[in-house]
């Protein structure tokens, strides 16, 4: 479908901020429906989908703003589907995750991996609506380019 | 001779076993917190979803509190409720990030597969430092033949409700084949693509869907 640059979208974006079309991607449904029920109270567009798999397909069939990606998922789990995305696209990516994972080796945790395969943001689950709001707005108000692991 | 047997249960060969009912937790504290910390990690892991729904309405109610009126005239008691649910459910959030922080969760394979192929990219980037060293991204392309070309009708439709997370069991339901055929397909995928794991069949999949015919399947351990 209809792909913009990221300039002629900005543009297009500066009447209302709220129209940012959202894709949501976690296993848990009851996370999935209370994210749609909130983020379409605060005029957002939500698509839902419950598998990684599905939800990168999407993506490659119609146009998003924002990709919200939990972590740990059955089938593919965000971290591959991080890469995935960044193969070809630079769409700004949140990942969520209540999940902490140390090791011995002090690696860091899941969202640091996340950012360092090219999320844009890491959120901490369980979130509030201010927390979830900002960090769209955040990932809209500059386009975000491709986070590679250089740094 | 208590010590004795709470040693050689130390030593069991497995170790994942769970522990007899007269294991006396007071004597050995390694054993007992790796117990509690899984408890707490699984705890903490099922609460999470339910709790972030839950945080994310009581969240919006909270923002919205000025505009609830109560019908029976007891307003302001009405939004003290509401406030104090809120609040709860912020103690209830931070407590669970205490939890995730504390606690080590024993992470499903697939991802620890994605984990540990991220930490060796990392080793290897830092470990040396002037850029040449063995990096796992820089493994010649061993790809070539491996293709879903070669996948029947039938291995395609497999490959592809895998992907989707299907376990074997939804899968051979969902093509009203008995669950040994389904097995028998997704080996023979496998095979096939040179997969060594579901996450690398998975990645395979997504990277011929994609067009782009580049694998990531993990180096070699």
């Amino acid at each position: 479908m209809d792909i913009s640059p990221p300039q002629a979208r900005s543009e297009a974006r500066e009447p209302a901020q709220r129209l940012a079309r959202v894709l949501v991607v976690d296993d848990d449904e009851s996370v999935t429906a209370a994210i749609r029920t909130i983020l379409a109270r605060h005029g957002f567009e939500t698509e839902i989908y419950l598998r990684a798999y599905a939800g990168i397909r999407a993506l490659q069939q119609s146009a998003f703003d924002v990709v919200l990606l939990d972590i740990f998922m059955p089938g593919l789990n965000g971290l591959d589907a991080i890469e995935h995305i960044r193969r070809n696209s630079s769409i700004p990516i949140i990942a969520m995750s209540g999940f902490c994972l140390r090791s011995s080796a002090g690696y860091g945790d899941c969202l640091s991996l996340a950012a360092q395969r090219g999320a844009t943001c890491c959120i901490r689950k369980p979130f509030q609506t201010a927390q979830l709001i900002e960090a769209i707005e955040r990932s809209q108000s500059s386009f975000y380019p491709a986070q590679g692991s250089a740094s | 001779m208590e010590k004795l047997t709470a040693l050689s249960l130390l030593q069991a060969p497995d170790a994942d076993a769970p522990l007899p009912d007269d294991f006396e937790f007071g004597r050995i504290p390694a054993a007992r917190s790796r117990v509690a910390s899984e408890v707490g990690a699984a705890m903490a892991h099922e609460l999470n979803g339910p709790m972030t729904a839950l945080t994310l309405y009581v969240a919006d109610l909270y923002l919205r509190k000025s505009w609830i009126v109560d019908a029976n005239g007891d307003t302001e008691s009405l939004r003290r409720i509401v406030e104090s649910a809120f609040r709860e459910a912020e103690r209830i959030c931070s407590l669970l990030h205490r939890m995730g922080d504390t606690f080590e969760a024993p992470i499903p394979q697939e991802t620890a597969v994605a984990v540990a192929r991220d930490a060796i990219a990392w080793w290897s980037r830092t470990a040396s430092s002037d850029g040449r060293s063995p990096s796992p991204d820089n493994r010649p392309a061993d790809d070539g033949n491996r293709s879903a070309k070669t996948l029947t009708p039938r291995e395609r439709e497999v490959l592809r409700l895998v992907s989707e997370g299907c376990s074997n069991k939804q899968g051979a339901k969902q093509l009203s084949i008995s669950y040994r055929t389904f097995e028998c397909h997704r080996a023979e995928v496998m095979r096939k693509l040179g997969a060594r794991n579901t996450a690398e069949l998975v990645r395979l999949a997504l990277s011929d869907q994609s067009g782009s015919g580049t694998s990531t399947a993990p180096g070699g351990n």
